[in-house]
């Protein structure tokens, strides 16, 4: 049947809006953080696994996000949605200039620079605490005014979903094969026509814009935030969930996102040891299984419903006969 | 001005710009010969610390052997990493190294850390100190501790310098660094020679974290001021350039403890030197994005 | 050398770039015309990489200007070269390794305006299929032999629609028979009115395909002209044999 695993997922979201009441609070609180963190994952595999930035600073555009909506919320009393709106607008707009400052970077100069970044905004947010409250803790207005999650369930269930359509429709689109071209050979893609610089800032943007996004949800959900929302920690949590799950695509990022958060909880017995677990899967998967441990699942699941269809013996032939092999070995 | 205070932390600058660039030396290092950021370099440098400090409080030994011993392990706990983690950086097979460097280094941080809070306790420790008593110059008065850290620690540095410049295995190592294929050639085993080099980093790193422990004590997290810092220095001193890394871990060192000193509010002060190097690097790439030294990836044949 | 009868698709006037103290291109003035299929060739270390690298927008010059057409593009970005009509090559392949054959097809197909998924891979199909590639869409780029690499690259440059195209090294470390299929197409491309220029160290297959033959020394033209005129040329020879 076609577009069977649409449907699957498409069921397993409505089957969560609809048995939300008989989660217990504490699971859909788990719930919850699990989408904040897909949200985070998803984006930061847009800018690494997609477009090959690998930014460190991920978590500080969570934090600006957060912060910003935080404080105008407070200063000018506007209305929540609006401050959150702002917090994101803001942060885009911060990601572009982000975006735009590293043009000429690659690699792990990239990496560097974003980490040195986000150490400056945590600082900066730490110290500066006479605005900001520092590590005392700024109280948010909360989002919902109720004792019930639900509201808040069914907000992040949008959000992700709304997320994930974004960054699927960027990433089925040309956009996303400009974005690929840009991270295998940017030179190459220059030359093919691609306006790397643009891409590159725009990337950039977005992906900080669904940071800001999952930010300033979790400033106003939680009702506290401090500038560890910024952290170093945080942001490698993001890295062992999108990398475990899968840094290619975004699927993967989320499923290894959320399962990380689950298993964090289940897990919770062992204290500090969970970290070091996740840090051994991480080395693990980074050693052995590079893709992911979700990906083969993912790529499997893509194609329940297909029917196979034998690969002709013609194209087998051409492609032995074409010397496919790695470069360099072969018929040259 | 009160010139005194400006003298001490002047003093405290040389002394904390002795330990930049022992480890900074050795980020360097390990990107001239393995071509990666090694994100995990503090936490090597607070494993030295803590393995001097039980060295001491479990075996028994005395201050200075501890340092040796520390040393030792971490070198071979370095030749344990390479082998097991890092021998895909040479495969022509693995893709993107780039990312995987990243990656790799930057999990083994968070494994090393927080194995580190668990089996070390997040309390700080105190080993005792190498040289108990204070020496004086005129006004000055700077604890012997102090002045262990600079003299020990310019020895190391110089030592590593005459063995990168006047013994083979260190013109071996200058030779992969510039190419594993002529070096191969030559018949210069370079899969050794990158064990070697990661672990000749590592053990830089962690004599840097036990010749400081005395003065500022041990925390599991104590490793991601210097790792950050060590960026800022080898991208202000080159990536690559020994001799430029030492200078500039150097002057990072002074330039904070200066930067402190003329810092009005100080409170602030303390927070924001933290800053200090993070900020200064965050100009130099923004004007220089391949780094004061470094030559612009340009791939032109 | 203007031939009013031909138009100059691109003009380099008096470029000029150093690295580090030494002049790779040195005052140098180079007209493609249309119908053109130059050889461009020298020892090396003579500035041709670099000068394609400036006439494509990769590289800047520091003084001197491009023209395309009457447009004047002196230091704009590649993508904007590759806009307007100018396809290249690289020394070493540049693929989109991780992207299908087709993939790296569609990318330059889906730059130009008013492209669409449905025109960009038609045409690539097409192109693929003149390149005998075609069964090999699916596969991913890095999974290429060396030799279906390089048509692979021609491949992408052809998606431009390209009024002219920069060769760079084509024949390099490519398998004779393979080397044959390449002189074949860029024959047949040459025929069917593109404009090329062939950068090259293998000189016999320099020879087989240029109409015209432009000669660099240590950054500057010292010959242009047909390939028999420009064989005999004193310079020249003094120029190699110097070497």
């Amino acid at each position: 049947m076609r577009g069977l695993p649409t449907y699957l997922l498409a069921s397993l979201v409505l089957a969560g809006l609809v048995y939300a009441h008989g989660f217990n609070s504490y699971w859909m609180h788990v719930t919850i953080i699990a989408m904040f963190y897909a949200i985070l994952a998803a984006s930061w595999t847009l800018l690494s696994g997609y477009a090959g930035l690998y930014s460190l600073g991920h978590m500080a555009f969570a934090s600006i996000g957060a912060y910003t909506s935080a404080l105008l919320i407070q200063w000018t009393g506007m209305p929540t949605i609006l401050g959150m709106a702002s917090g994101v607008v803001f942060c885009t707009v911060v990601g572009a200039w982000i975006g735009w400052v590293c043009l000429r970077m690659t690699g792990p100069y990239l990496a560097i620079f974003t980490l040195a970044f986000s150490e400056i905004v945590r600082i900066v947010f730490s110290t500066e605490d006479e605005v900001t409250q520092g590590m005392a803790g700024l109280h948010t207005v909360f989002l919902f005014h109720t004792d019930s999650r639900i509201p808040y369930f069914y907000t992040a269930i949008g959000l992700l979903v709304f997320s994930l359509a974004v960054m699927g429709f960027i990433v089925h689109s040309r956009w996303g094969l400009f974005l690929r071209s840009i991270r295998e050979e940017e030179q190459a893609a220059a030359a093919s026509g691609v306006r790397v610089a643009y891409f590159r800032i725009l990337v950039f943007a977005v992906a900080s814009g669904f940071a800001a996004l999952a930010g300033v949800f979790y400033g106003h959900y939680l009702g506290i935030l401090t500038p560890s929302l910024g952290s170093l920690d945080l942001m490698i949590i993001v890295v062992v969930m999108a990398v475990i799950g899968g840094m290619e695509r975004i699927p993967t990022a989320v499923g290894g996102a959320i399962g990380i958060e689950f298993l964090q909880e289940y897990l919770r017995a062992y204290g500090e040891w969970r970290l070091v677990i996740f840090g051994l899967v991480l080395l693990f998967t980074m050693r052995f299984a590079r893709n992911g441990l979700l990906t083969p699942l993912w790529l499997q699941f893509v194609r329940l419903g297909e029917v196979r269809r034998p690969v002709s013996a013609a194209a087998q032939a051409a492609a032995a006969a074409g010397e496919v092999g790695p470069q360099g070995s072969g018929g040259s | 001005m009160d010139y005194s205070y400006l003298a001490i932390q002047a003093t405290n600058g040389a002394v904390i710009g002795v330990i930049y660039a022992l480890v900074a030396v050795g980020v360097t290092l390990i990107f001239s010969i393995l071509k990666i950021v090694n994100f995990a370099h503090g936490d090597l440098y607070m494993l030295g610390g803590y393995t001097a400090y039980y060295l001491i409080t479990l075996a028994g030994f005395p201050p200075l052997g501890a340092l040796v011993g520390s040393m030792a392990a971490v070198f071979a706990f370095g030749i344990l990493i390479e082998r097991t983690m890092l021998t895909p950086l040479y495969s022509p097979r693995t893709e993107r190294k780039d990312e995987y460097g990243i990656i790799v280094t930057f999990g083994l941080a968070f494994f090393l850390r927080n194995t580190a809070l668990i089996v070390f306790g997040p309390f700080a420790l105190k080993p005792p100190s190498f040289a108990p008593g204070v020496l004086r110059i005129g006004a000055l008065a700077v604890t012997n501790d102090r002045v262990f850290v600079a003299v020990v620690g310019t020895l190391l540095i110089l030592a590593l310098l005459y063995f990168m410049n006047r013994t083979i295995w260190g013109q071996a190592l200058d030779a992969v660094s510039q190419s594993r294929d002529s070096a191969a050639i030559v018949g210069i085993n370079a899969g050794r020679f990158n064990s070697l080099a990661y672990a000749v980093g590592a053990a830089l790193a962690a004599a840097a974290g036990a010749l400081i422990a005395p003065i500022f004590s041990l925390s599991p997290d104590m490793g991601i001021l210097p790792n950050i810092n060590s960026y800022v220095i080898v991208i202000l001193g080159g990536m690559g350039s020994v001799g430029g890394s030492i200078a500039a871990g150097f002057l990072l060192g002074e330039a904070q403890a200066l930067f402190t000193a003329f810092l009005p509010d100080p409170t602030r002060a303390l927070s924001y030197s933290n800053a200090f190097g993070v900020l200064v690097l965050m100009i130099v790439l923004m004007v220089r994005p391949t780094g004061l030294f470094g030559r612009r990836h340009v791939r032109m044949e | 050398m203007t031939d009013p009868s031909r138009p100059a698709i691109i003009r380099g006037v008096q470029i000029r770039k150093h690295f580090g103290g030494i002049a790779a291109t040195d005052g140098v003035d180079f007209d493609v015309l249309e119908g053109d299929l130059v050889g461009l060739i020298g020892p090396n270390g003579s500035g041709k990489t670099t000068l394609i690298n400036i006439l494509t927008g990769h590289l800047a010059a520091e003084s001197g200007d491009v023209f395309l057409r009457d447009r004047r593009m002196t230091a704009r970005p590649p993508h904007e070269f590759a806009a307007h009509g100018v396809g290249r090559t690289f020394q070493l392949t540049q693929l989109f390794g991780r992207m299908t054959v087709l993939e790296n097809m569609l990318v330059p197909g889906l730059t130009r305006p008013h492209s669409t998924w449905a025109s960009a891979t038609e045409q690539a199909r097409r192109h693929l299929a003149f390149l005998n590639l075609e069964h090999l869409s699916g596969l991913e780029a890095k999974n290429l032999s060396g030799g279906q690499q390089k048509l692979l690259e021609l491949g992408r440059a052809l998606m431009l629609d390209p009024a002219v195209l920069f060769l760079d090294e084509p024949f390099a470390g490519v398998h004779p028979k393979l080397r044959e299929e390449l002189i074949k197409r860029i024959l047949q491309l040459h025929e069917s009115g593109r404009t090329f220029v062939v950068v090259d160290h293998d000189m016999e297959s320099i020879l087989r395909i240029a109409g015209r033959l432009v000669v660099m020394a240590r950054g500057r033209k010292i010959a242009d002209g047909p390939p028999a005129a420009v064989r005999e040329d004193q310079t020249v020879l003094a120029a190699y044999s110097g070497f």
